[in-house]
Protein backbone atom coordinates (compact mmCIF):
# COMPACT_ATOMS: atom_id res chain seq x y z
CA UNK A 1 0.00 0.00 0.00
CA UNK A 2 0.90 3.66 -0.73
CA UNK A 3 -0.14 6.32 0.87
CA UNK A 4 0.51 9.78 0.50
CA UNK A 5 -0.30 12.43 3.27
CA UNK A 6 -0.56 16.77 2.45
CA UNK A 7 2.03 16.73 -0.43
CA UNK A 8 3.43 19.96 -0.80
CA UNK A 9 5.47 21.22 -4.17
CA UNK A 10 6.45 24.88 -5.61
CA UNK A 11 8.92 25.84 -8.22
CA UNK A 12 9.67 29.00 -6.73
CA UNK A 13 6.38 31.03 -6.67
CA UNK A 14 4.14 28.89 -8.43
CA UNK A 15 2.89 26.08 -6.20
CA UNK A 16 2.08 23.20 -8.02
CA UNK A 17 1.60 20.66 -5.73
CA UNK A 18 -1.12 21.97 -2.40
CA UNK A 19 -1.69 19.42 -0.26
CA UNK A 20 -2.23 16.15 -2.16
CA UNK A 21 -3.59 13.37 -0.43
CA UNK A 22 -4.41 9.98 -1.78
CA UNK A 23 -3.77 6.06 -0.98
CA UNK A 24 -3.13 3.08 -3.60
CA UNK A 25 -3.74 -0.13 -2.14
CA UNK A 26 -1.96 -2.71 -2.43
CA UNK A 27 -2.54 -4.80 -5.82
CA UNK A 28 -4.76 -2.07 -7.18
CA UNK A 29 -4.50 -0.10 -10.21
CA UNK A 30 -5.38 3.44 -9.63
CA UNK A 31 -5.48 6.00 -12.40
CA UNK A 32 -5.10 9.44 -11.77
CA UNK A 33 -6.96 11.48 -14.95
CA UNK A 34 -6.44 15.73 -14.77
CA UNK A 35 -6.41 18.58 -17.33
CA UNK A 36 -2.59 19.64 -18.23
CA UNK A 37 -0.57 21.76 -15.68
CA UNK A 38 -3.07 20.06 -12.96
CA UNK A 39 0.45 18.43 -11.44
CA UNK A 40 0.29 15.29 -12.37
CA UNK A 41 3.44 14.67 -13.45
CA UNK A 42 5.06 16.34 -11.02
CA UNK A 43 3.18 14.35 -7.90
CA UNK A 44 4.64 11.22 -9.33
CA UNK A 45 7.88 13.14 -9.96
CA UNK A 46 7.72 13.48 -5.84
CA UNK A 47 6.81 10.07 -5.08
CA UNK A 48 9.70 8.37 -6.22
CA UNK A 49 11.92 11.78 -5.48
CA UNK A 50 12.71 12.84 -8.70
CA UNK A 51 11.21 15.82 -7.23
CA UNK A 52 11.52 16.09 -3.52
CA UNK A 53 8.55 17.34 -1.97
CA UNK A 54 8.09 20.64 0.02
CA UNK A 55 5.69 19.36 3.08
CA UNK A 56 3.84 16.37 3.54
CA UNK A 57 4.28 12.18 4.27
CA UNK A 58 5.02 9.34 1.63
CA UNK A 59 3.95 5.79 3.18
CA UNK A 60 5.57 3.28 0.55
CA UNK A 61 4.55 -0.44 2.09
CA UNK A 62 7.03 -0.50 5.89
CA UNK A 63 8.73 2.57 4.61
CA UNK A 64 7.78 5.84 5.22
CA UNK A 65 9.15 8.56 5.45
CA UNK A 66 9.02 12.67 5.58
CA UNK A 67 9.49 15.69 3.05
CA UNK A 68 11.51 17.58 6.41
CA UNK A 69 14.11 14.37 6.33
CA UNK A 70 15.57 14.37 2.85
CA UNK A 71 18.50 12.48 3.00
CA UNK A 72 20.56 10.63 0.00
CA UNK A 73 19.69 8.09 1.49
CA UNK A 74 16.26 8.18 1.80
CA UNK A 75 15.86 8.70 -1.75
CA UNK A 76 17.82 5.73 -1.98
CA UNK A 77 15.66 3.52 -0.02
CA UNK A 78 12.51 5.19 -1.42
CA UNK A 79 13.35 5.02 -5.00
CA UNK A 80 14.14 1.22 -4.50
CA UNK A 81 10.47 0.66 -3.54
CA UNK A 82 9.25 2.36 -6.49
CA UNK A 83 9.75 2.05 -10.48
CA UNK A 84 9.02 4.95 -13.27
CA UNK A 85 7.97 4.13 -16.77
CA UNK A 86 8.05 7.64 -18.50
CA UNK A 87 6.84 9.35 -21.04
CA UNK A 88 9.53 9.53 -23.16
CA UNK A 89 10.18 5.77 -22.29
CA UNK A 90 13.83 6.43 -20.49
CA UNK A 91 15.69 3.46 -21.46
CA UNK A 92 19.61 3.43 -21.39
CA UNK A 93 20.62 4.55 -24.93
CA UNK A 94 24.00 2.50 -24.46
CA UNK A 95 22.46 -0.56 -23.22
CA UNK A 96 20.54 -3.94 -24.72
CA UNK A 97 17.18 -4.39 -24.10
CA UNK A 98 18.02 -7.20 -21.35
CA UNK A 99 20.53 -4.90 -20.11
CA UNK A 100 18.71 -2.03 -19.26
CA UNK A 101 15.99 -4.40 -17.36
CA UNK A 102 19.84 -6.11 -15.33
CA UNK A 103 21.51 -3.62 -15.11
CA UNK A 104 20.01 -1.46 -11.82
CA UNK A 105 19.17 -5.66 -10.87
CA UNK A 106 23.15 -6.34 -10.92
CA UNK A 107 24.09 -2.56 -9.85
CA UNK A 108 21.73 -1.97 -6.98
CA UNK A 109 20.45 -5.40 -6.23
CA UNK A 110 23.67 -6.71 -6.50
CA UNK A 111 21.96 -9.32 -7.84
CA UNK A 112 24.31 -12.73 -9.57
CA UNK A 113 24.96 -11.24 -13.59
CA UNK A 114 23.32 -14.67 -14.34
CA UNK A 115 20.79 -14.44 -12.24
CA UNK A 116 19.92 -11.51 -13.21
CA UNK A 117 19.83 -12.27 -16.81
CA UNK A 118 17.39 -15.31 -16.09
CA UNK A 119 15.14 -12.34 -14.51
CA UNK A 120 15.31 -10.33 -17.19
CA UNK A 121 14.27 -12.60 -19.57
CA UNK A 122 11.33 -13.63 -18.14
CA UNK A 123 10.34 -10.27 -18.04
CA UNK A 124 11.19 -9.29 -21.40
CA UNK A 125 9.35 -12.69 -21.67
CA UNK A 126 6.39 -11.12 -20.16
CA UNK A 127 5.86 -8.05 -22.61
CA UNK A 128 6.84 -10.31 -25.22
CA UNK A 129 10.12 -9.00 -26.15
CA UNK A 130 12.24 -11.84 -25.57
CA UNK A 131 13.05 -12.25 -29.43
CA UNK A 132 14.26 -8.15 -28.84
CA UNK A 133 16.61 -8.72 -25.67
CA UNK A 134 19.85 -8.08 -27.62
CA UNK A 135 18.45 -4.93 -29.47
CA UNK A 136 19.28 -1.62 -28.53
CA UNK A 137 17.07 1.17 -28.02
CA UNK A 138 17.29 3.04 -31.44
CA UNK A 139 16.44 -0.79 -32.84
CA UNK A 140 13.24 -0.41 -31.44
CA UNK A 141 9.61 1.03 -31.84
CA UNK A 142 8.29 3.59 -29.53
CA UNK A 143 5.72 0.56 -28.76
CA UNK A 144 8.96 -1.77 -28.04
CA UNK A 145 10.59 1.01 -26.05
CA UNK A 146 8.01 1.11 -23.54
CA UNK A 147 7.31 -2.48 -23.14
CA UNK A 148 11.35 -2.73 -22.37
CA UNK A 149 10.39 -0.09 -19.73
CA UNK A 150 7.99 -1.65 -18.35
CA UNK A 151 10.04 -4.92 -18.29
CA UNK A 152 12.57 -3.04 -16.47
CA UNK A 153 10.10 -1.38 -13.36
CA UNK A 154 8.26 -5.17 -13.32
CA UNK A 155 11.56 -6.65 -12.68
CA UNK A 156 12.56 -4.22 -9.62
CA UNK A 157 9.75 -5.95 -7.91
CA UNK A 158 8.96 -2.27 -6.67
CA UNK A 159 6.08 -1.95 -4.20
CA UNK A 160 4.38 0.46 -6.88
CA UNK A 161 4.88 0.94 -10.79
CA UNK A 162 4.67 4.77 -11.53
CA UNK A 163 3.42 5.41 -15.23
CA UNK A 164 3.58 8.93 -16.63
CA UNK A 165 1.53 8.93 -19.81
CA UNK A 166 3.13 5.71 -20.97
CA UNK A 167 1.61 6.27 -24.44
CA UNK A 168 0.99 9.47 -25.29
CA UNK A 169 4.62 9.87 -26.88
CA UNK A 170 3.56 7.03 -29.20
CA UNK A 171 2.03 6.76 -32.49
CA UNK A 172 -1.89 5.87 -32.31
CA UNK A 173 -1.08 2.39 -34.31
CA UNK A 174 1.82 1.68 -31.16
CA UNK A 175 -0.68 2.81 -28.00
CA UNK A 176 -2.98 -0.39 -27.82
CA UNK A 177 0.29 -2.93 -27.95
CA UNK A 178 1.41 -0.82 -24.84
CA UNK A 179 -2.05 -0.35 -23.24
CA UNK A 180 -2.14 -4.22 -23.25
CA UNK A 181 0.75 -4.94 -21.63
CA UNK A 182 -0.43 -2.70 -18.85
CA UNK A 183 -3.43 -4.44 -18.59
CA UNK A 184 -2.04 -7.85 -18.41
CA UNK A 185 0.15 -6.84 -15.60
CA UNK A 186 -2.76 -5.19 -13.64
CA UNK A 187 -4.63 -8.24 -13.66
CA UNK A 188 -1.87 -10.25 -11.83
CA UNK A 189 -2.52 -7.31 -8.94
CA UNK A 190 1.06 -5.22 -9.48
CA UNK A 191 0.40 -1.79 -7.60
CA UNK A 192 -0.01 0.91 -9.97
CA UNK A 193 -0.66 4.35 -10.27
CA UNK A 194 -0.82 5.39 -13.84
CA UNK A 195 -1.58 8.88 -15.22
CA UNK A 196 -3.16 9.12 -18.35
CA UNK A 197 -5.47 10.53 -21.28
CA UNK A 198 -6.87 7.78 -21.83
CA UNK A 199 -10.41 7.92 -20.43
CA UNK A 200 -11.28 4.28 -22.35
CA UNK A 201 -8.29 2.78 -20.80
CA UNK A 202 -9.15 4.07 -17.08
CA UNK A 203 -12.12 3.10 -17.59
CA UNK A 204 -11.40 -0.54 -18.55
CA UNK A 205 -8.08 -0.97 -16.18
CA UNK A 206 -7.93 0.59 -12.84
CA UNK A 207 -9.84 0.01 -9.51
CA UNK A 208 -9.75 3.59 -9.05
CA UNK A 209 -9.87 6.75 -10.56
CA UNK A 210 -8.71 10.00 -9.26
CA UNK A 211 -9.23 13.07 -10.40
CA UNK A 212 -6.80 15.44 -9.79
CA UNK A 213 -7.36 19.46 -10.31
CA UNK A 214 -4.90 22.65 -10.29
CA UNK A 215 -2.52 20.95 -7.38
CA UNK A 216 -5.27 18.94 -5.20
CA UNK A 217 -7.24 15.66 -5.88
CA UNK A 218 -10.54 16.56 -6.08
CA UNK A 219 -12.30 13.38 -6.36
CA UNK A 220 -11.58 9.25 -5.70
CA UNK A 221 -13.71 6.56 -6.98
CA UNK A 222 -14.64 3.81 -9.19
CA UNK A 223 -14.26 4.13 -12.98
CA UNK A 224 -18.43 3.44 -13.15
CA UNK A 225 -19.26 6.31 -10.00
CA UNK A 226 -16.57 8.60 -11.11
CA UNK A 227 -17.25 8.64 -15.00
CA UNK A 228 -21.31 8.01 -14.69
CA UNK A 229 -21.56 10.19 -11.80
CA UNK A 230 -18.79 12.76 -10.60
CA UNK A 231 -20.02 14.65 -7.74
CA UNK A 232 -17.27 17.60 -8.17
CA UNK A 233 -18.38 20.25 -10.68
CA UNK A 234 -15.03 19.92 -11.70
CA UNK A 235 -14.67 17.15 -12.65
CA UNK A 236 -18.13 16.58 -14.30
CA UNK A 237 -16.87 19.75 -17.03
CA UNK A 238 -13.76 17.18 -17.13
CA UNK A 239 -15.55 14.05 -17.73
CA UNK A 240 -18.35 15.70 -20.08
CA UNK A 241 -15.54 16.67 -22.47
CA UNK A 242 -14.83 12.69 -23.14
CA UNK A 243 -18.52 11.97 -22.66
CA UNK A 244 -19.37 11.71 -26.25
CA UNK A 245 -16.19 9.26 -26.73
CA UNK A 246 -17.67 7.27 -23.46
CA UNK A 247 -21.20 7.02 -24.86
CA UNK A 248 -19.84 4.05 -27.05
CA UNK A 249 -17.84 2.46 -24.70
CA UNK A 250 -20.04 2.87 -21.41
CA UNK B 1 74.34 26.68 -52.43
CA UNK B 2 74.15 25.16 -55.42
CA UNK B 3 70.17 24.19 -55.97
CA UNK B 4 67.30 26.36 -55.16
CA UNK B 5 65.37 23.07 -53.59
CA UNK B 6 67.59 19.89 -52.84
CA UNK B 7 65.77 17.21 -52.29
CA UNK B 8 68.60 15.38 -51.15
CA UNK B 9 69.23 17.48 -48.00
CA UNK B 10 66.11 17.08 -47.25
CA UNK B 11 65.95 13.23 -47.36
CA UNK B 12 69.25 13.43 -45.47
CA UNK B 13 67.91 15.26 -42.52
CA UNK B 14 64.68 13.23 -42.14
CA UNK B 15 65.89 10.51 -40.07
CA UNK B 16 66.89 13.12 -36.98
CA UNK B 17 63.90 14.17 -37.51
CA UNK B 18 61.89 11.47 -37.15
CA UNK B 19 64.16 11.22 -33.63
CA UNK B 20 61.92 13.68 -32.31
CA UNK B 21 59.24 11.58 -32.57
CA UNK B 22 59.02 10.32 -29.29
CA UNK B 23 59.10 14.09 -27.65
CA UNK B 24 56.22 14.95 -29.96
CA UNK B 25 53.80 11.51 -29.55
CA UNK B 26 55.00 12.10 -25.64
CA UNK B 27 54.22 15.46 -25.31
CA UNK B 28 50.47 14.50 -26.93
CA UNK B 29 50.05 11.61 -24.96
CA UNK B 30 50.37 13.00 -21.65
CA UNK B 31 48.77 16.27 -22.30
CA UNK B 32 45.73 14.01 -23.53
CA UNK B 33 45.38 12.11 -20.42
CA UNK B 34 46.15 14.75 -17.70
CA UNK B 35 43.90 16.97 -19.58
CA UNK B 36 41.54 14.61 -19.79
CA UNK B 37 41.77 14.66 -16.17
CA UNK B 38 41.62 17.78 -15.28
CA UNK B 39 38.21 18.48 -17.87
CA UNK B 40 36.40 16.07 -16.16
CA UNK B 41 36.56 17.56 -13.03
CA UNK B 42 36.16 20.84 -14.78
CA UNK B 43 33.20 20.11 -16.25
CA UNK B 44 31.28 18.46 -13.20
CA UNK B 45 32.43 21.31 -11.20
CA UNK B 46 30.70 23.55 -14.11
CA UNK B 47 27.22 21.16 -14.58
CA UNK B 48 26.75 20.68 -10.76
CA UNK B 49 27.84 24.53 -9.75
CA UNK B 50 29.84 23.66 -7.24
CA UNK B 51 30.80 26.94 -5.37
CA UNK B 52 33.94 28.77 -5.04
CA UNK B 53 35.57 25.87 -7.13
CA UNK B 54 32.96 26.83 -10.07
CA UNK B 55 34.54 30.43 -9.74
CA UNK B 56 38.27 28.94 -9.84
CA UNK B 57 37.55 26.72 -12.99
CA UNK B 58 36.10 29.62 -14.44
CA UNK B 59 38.69 31.95 -14.52
CA UNK B 60 41.40 29.24 -15.26
CA UNK B 61 39.13 28.33 -18.58
CA UNK B 62 39.28 32.16 -19.56
CA UNK B 63 42.87 32.43 -18.61
CA UNK B 64 43.96 29.68 -21.07
CA UNK B 65 41.34 30.28 -23.74
CA UNK B 66 42.55 33.55 -23.53
CA UNK B 67 46.01 33.97 -24.04
CA UNK B 68 48.45 31.92 -26.97
CA UNK B 69 49.96 28.51 -26.04
CA UNK B 70 53.43 29.90 -26.13
CA UNK B 71 53.47 32.12 -23.66
CA UNK B 72 51.70 29.89 -21.37
CA UNK B 73 55.04 27.65 -22.84
CA UNK B 74 57.12 30.20 -20.84
CA UNK B 75 55.31 31.09 -18.29
CA UNK B 76 55.78 27.67 -16.61
CA UNK B 77 59.12 27.40 -18.45
CA UNK B 78 60.20 30.23 -16.76
CA UNK B 79 57.63 30.52 -13.79
CA UNK B 80 58.25 27.18 -11.78
CA UNK B 81 62.05 28.05 -11.28
CA UNK B 82 61.29 31.01 -10.35
CA UNK B 83 58.13 29.40 -7.95
CA UNK B 84 60.82 26.85 -6.81
CA UNK B 85 63.43 29.25 -5.57
CA UNK B 86 60.85 31.00 -3.61
CA UNK B 87 59.87 27.79 -2.52
CA UNK B 88 63.42 27.04 -1.62
CA UNK B 89 64.15 30.09 0.27
CA UNK B 90 61.02 30.13 2.12
CA UNK B 91 61.29 27.02 3.55
CA UNK B 92 65.05 26.27 3.46
CA UNK B 93 64.37 23.17 1.03
CA UNK B 94 67.21 22.60 -1.72
CA UNK B 95 65.03 21.64 -4.90
CA UNK B 96 67.64 22.05 -7.28
CA UNK B 97 65.71 23.40 -10.61
CA UNK B 98 68.65 22.85 -13.11
CA UNK B 99 67.70 18.98 -12.51
CA UNK B 100 64.40 19.20 -13.83
CA UNK B 101 64.03 17.95 -17.48
CA UNK B 102 62.73 20.44 -20.14
CA UNK B 103 60.22 17.71 -21.07
CA UNK B 104 58.85 17.68 -17.24
CA UNK B 105 57.42 21.59 -17.73
CA UNK B 106 56.09 20.85 -21.61
CA UNK B 107 54.25 18.27 -19.68
CA UNK B 108 52.76 20.54 -17.03
CA UNK B 109 52.19 23.21 -19.35
CA UNK B 110 50.52 21.64 -22.38
CA UNK B 111 48.72 19.29 -19.61
CA UNK B 112 47.09 22.68 -17.81
CA UNK B 113 46.39 24.16 -21.24
CA UNK B 114 44.52 20.91 -22.93
CA UNK B 115 42.54 21.18 -19.27
CA UNK B 116 41.04 23.71 -20.23
CA UNK B 117 40.18 23.36 -23.34
CA UNK B 118 38.72 20.10 -22.05
CA UNK B 119 36.60 21.01 -19.84
CA UNK B 120 34.53 22.52 -22.23
CA UNK B 121 34.16 19.67 -24.51
CA UNK B 122 34.21 17.41 -21.80
CA UNK B 123 30.72 20.04 -20.41
CA UNK B 124 29.47 19.97 -23.91
CA UNK B 125 29.44 16.24 -24.34
CA UNK B 126 27.78 15.71 -21.09
CA UNK B 127 25.07 18.23 -21.05
CA UNK B 128 24.88 16.32 -24.52
CA UNK B 129 23.28 13.13 -23.00
CA UNK B 130 19.54 13.66 -22.43
CA UNK B 131 18.61 14.73 -19.01
CA UNK B 132 16.22 11.24 -18.91
CA UNK B 133 18.90 9.31 -18.61
CA UNK B 134 19.95 10.40 -15.37
CA UNK B 135 16.37 10.31 -14.57
CA UNK B 136 15.90 7.05 -15.37
CA UNK B 137 19.05 5.85 -13.49
CA UNK B 138 17.96 7.59 -10.07
CA UNK B 139 14.62 5.77 -11.20
CA UNK B 140 15.94 2.46 -10.58
CA UNK B 141 17.61 3.07 -7.83
CA UNK B 142 21.36 3.93 -8.76
CA UNK B 143 23.15 6.94 -7.03
CA UNK B 144 24.87 9.88 -8.64
CA UNK B 145 28.37 8.35 -9.29
CA UNK B 146 26.49 4.85 -10.35
CA UNK B 147 24.49 6.63 -12.92
CA UNK B 148 27.19 9.03 -14.44
CA UNK B 149 29.80 6.12 -14.75
CA UNK B 150 26.79 3.21 -15.98
CA UNK B 151 25.06 5.50 -18.26
CA UNK B 152 25.96 8.97 -18.89
CA UNK B 153 29.92 8.89 -19.25
CA UNK B 154 29.71 6.26 -21.85
CA UNK B 155 27.46 7.79 -24.06
CA UNK B 156 28.96 11.30 -23.55
CA UNK B 157 32.07 9.33 -24.73
CA UNK B 158 30.33 8.44 -27.84
CA UNK B 159 29.00 11.99 -28.72
CA UNK B 160 33.09 13.27 -28.00
CA UNK B 161 34.73 11.36 -29.97
CA UNK B 162 34.94 13.35 -32.81
CA UNK B 163 36.52 16.10 -30.75
CA UNK B 164 38.41 14.48 -28.26
CA UNK B 165 40.04 13.15 -31.72
CA UNK B 166 40.42 16.96 -33.53
CA UNK B 167 41.59 18.17 -30.05
CA UNK B 168 44.46 15.39 -30.36
CA UNK B 169 45.27 16.50 -33.42
CA UNK B 170 45.57 19.77 -32.94
CA UNK B 171 47.62 19.09 -29.55
CA UNK B 172 49.94 16.86 -32.08
CA UNK B 173 50.76 20.25 -33.83
CA UNK B 174 50.65 22.41 -30.87
CA UNK B 175 53.43 20.51 -29.82
CA UNK B 176 55.73 22.17 -32.22
CA UNK B 177 55.96 25.14 -29.64
CA UNK B 178 58.05 23.15 -27.51
CA UNK B 179 60.89 24.10 -29.56
CA UNK B 180 60.65 27.22 -27.53
CA UNK B 181 61.68 25.43 -24.07
CA UNK B 182 64.36 23.70 -26.22
CA UNK B 183 62.71 20.23 -26.26
CA UNK B 184 64.32 18.34 -29.56
CA UNK B 185 61.06 17.39 -30.81
CA UNK B 186 60.27 17.63 -34.34
CA UNK B 187 60.17 21.33 -34.94
CA UNK B 188 63.24 22.25 -32.53
CA UNK B 189 65.12 18.95 -34.39
CA UNK B 190 63.99 20.53 -38.25
CA UNK B 191 64.93 24.40 -36.78
CA UNK B 192 68.67 22.93 -36.10
CA UNK B 193 68.79 21.28 -39.18
CA UNK B 194 68.22 24.17 -40.89
CA UNK B 195 70.29 26.76 -39.46
CA UNK B 196 73.34 24.35 -39.64
CA UNK B 197 72.76 24.19 -43.80
CA UNK B 198 71.12 27.18 -44.08
CA UNK B 199 68.60 25.18 -45.87
CA UNK B 200 65.66 26.32 -44.04
CA UNK B 201 62.41 25.19 -46.67
CA UNK B 202 63.76 21.66 -47.09
CA UNK B 203 63.89 21.63 -42.88
CA UNK B 204 60.39 22.77 -42.65
CA UNK B 205 59.15 20.67 -45.76
CA UNK B 206 60.36 17.61 -44.13
CA UNK B 207 59.11 18.63 -40.68
CA UNK B 208 55.82 19.46 -42.79
CA UNK B 209 55.46 15.72 -44.27
CA UNK B 210 56.31 14.27 -41.04
CA UNK B 211 53.48 15.81 -38.92
CA UNK B 212 51.03 15.30 -41.67
CA UNK B 213 51.75 11.50 -41.78
CA UNK B 214 51.67 11.67 -37.78
CA UNK B 215 48.30 12.98 -38.11
CA UNK B 216 47.23 10.58 -41.11
CA UNK B 217 47.87 7.27 -39.46
CA UNK B 218 45.83 8.97 -36.36
CA UNK B 219 43.77 9.54 -38.27
CA UNK B 220 43.08 6.48 -39.73
CA UNK B 221 43.08 4.81 -35.81
CA UNK B 222 40.32 7.26 -35.09
CA UNK B 223 38.11 6.05 -38.19
CA UNK B 224 38.33 2.23 -36.86
CA UNK B 225 37.87 3.40 -32.90
CA UNK B 226 34.73 5.33 -34.59
CA UNK B 227 33.64 2.32 -36.26
CA UNK B 228 33.36 0.00 -33.12
CA UNK B 229 31.90 2.74 -31.27
CA UNK B 230 29.08 3.01 -33.50
CA UNK B 231 28.53 -0.68 -34.44
CA UNK B 232 25.50 0.10 -31.89
CA UNK B 233 23.94 2.20 -33.83
CA UNK B 234 23.11 -0.87 -36.43
CA UNK B 235 20.49 -1.93 -33.42
CA UNK B 236 21.89 -5.52 -32.34
CA UNK B 237 24.91 -6.51 -29.96
CA UNK B 238 27.38 -8.25 -32.09
N1 LIG C 1 10.86 21.69 -12.94
C1 LIG C 1 9.88 22.61 -13.01
N2 LIG C 1 10.16 23.91 -12.85
C2 LIG C 1 9.19 24.84 -12.91
N3 LIG C 1 7.90 24.57 -13.13
C3 LIG C 1 7.55 23.29 -13.31
C4 LIG C 1 8.52 22.23 -13.26
N4 LIG C 1 7.88 21.07 -13.48
C5 LIG C 1 6.58 21.36 -13.66
N5 LIG C 1 6.36 22.70 -13.55
C6 LIG C 1 5.06 23.38 -13.66
O1 LIG C 1 4.19 22.73 -12.80
C7 LIG C 1 2.88 22.68 -13.36
C8 LIG C 1 2.37 21.25 -13.33
O2 LIG C 1 3.17 20.50 -14.22
P1 LIG C 1 2.96 18.94 -14.41
O3 LIG C 1 3.94 18.51 -15.42
O4 LIG C 1 2.98 18.26 -13.09
O5 LIG C 1 1.49 18.86 -15.00
P2 LIG C 1 0.72 17.62 -15.61
O6 LIG C 1 -0.54 17.51 -14.87
O7 LIG C 1 1.59 16.43 -15.63
O8 LIG C 1 0.42 18.11 -17.08
P3 LIG C 1 0.41 17.29 -18.45
O9 LIG C 1 -0.89 16.58 -18.52
O10 LIG C 1 0.53 18.35 -19.48
O11 LIG C 1 1.58 16.36 -18.43
C9 LIG C 1 2.98 23.28 -14.73
O12 LIG C 1 2.52 24.61 -14.67
C10 LIG C 1 4.44 23.24 -15.04
O13 LIG C 1 4.80 24.31 -15.85
MG1 LIG D 1 2.57 15.34 -17.17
Amino acid sequence: MIELKGIHKSFKNLEVLKGVDLTVQEGQTVALIGASGSGKSTLLRCINLLETPDKGKIVIGNYSFDADNMKAAVKREARKRTAMVFQNFGLFENKTALENVTEALIVVKKMAKADAEEVGKQYLEKVGLLGKKDHYPNALSGGQKQRVAIARALALEPKIVLFDEPTSALDPELVQEVLGVIKNISKERVTMLIVTHEMDFAFDVADQVAFMDNGTILEVNTPKELFAHPKNKRTRQFINRYTQRFSYTI
Amino acid sequence: MGKIFSVEFMLEIIPDILKGIPYTISIAVVAFFVGISIGFFGAIIKIYKIPVLKKIVGVYVSFVRGTPLLVQILLIYYGIPILLRIINQQFGTTFDVSKIPAMVFMFAAFSISAGAYLTESIRAALLAVDKGQMEAAYSVGMNTFQGMTRIVIPQAIKVGIPVFANFFIGLLKDTSLAFAASVPEIMGRAKIEAGRASRFFEAYIAAALIYWGICILFERLVVVLERKVRKNEGGVEK
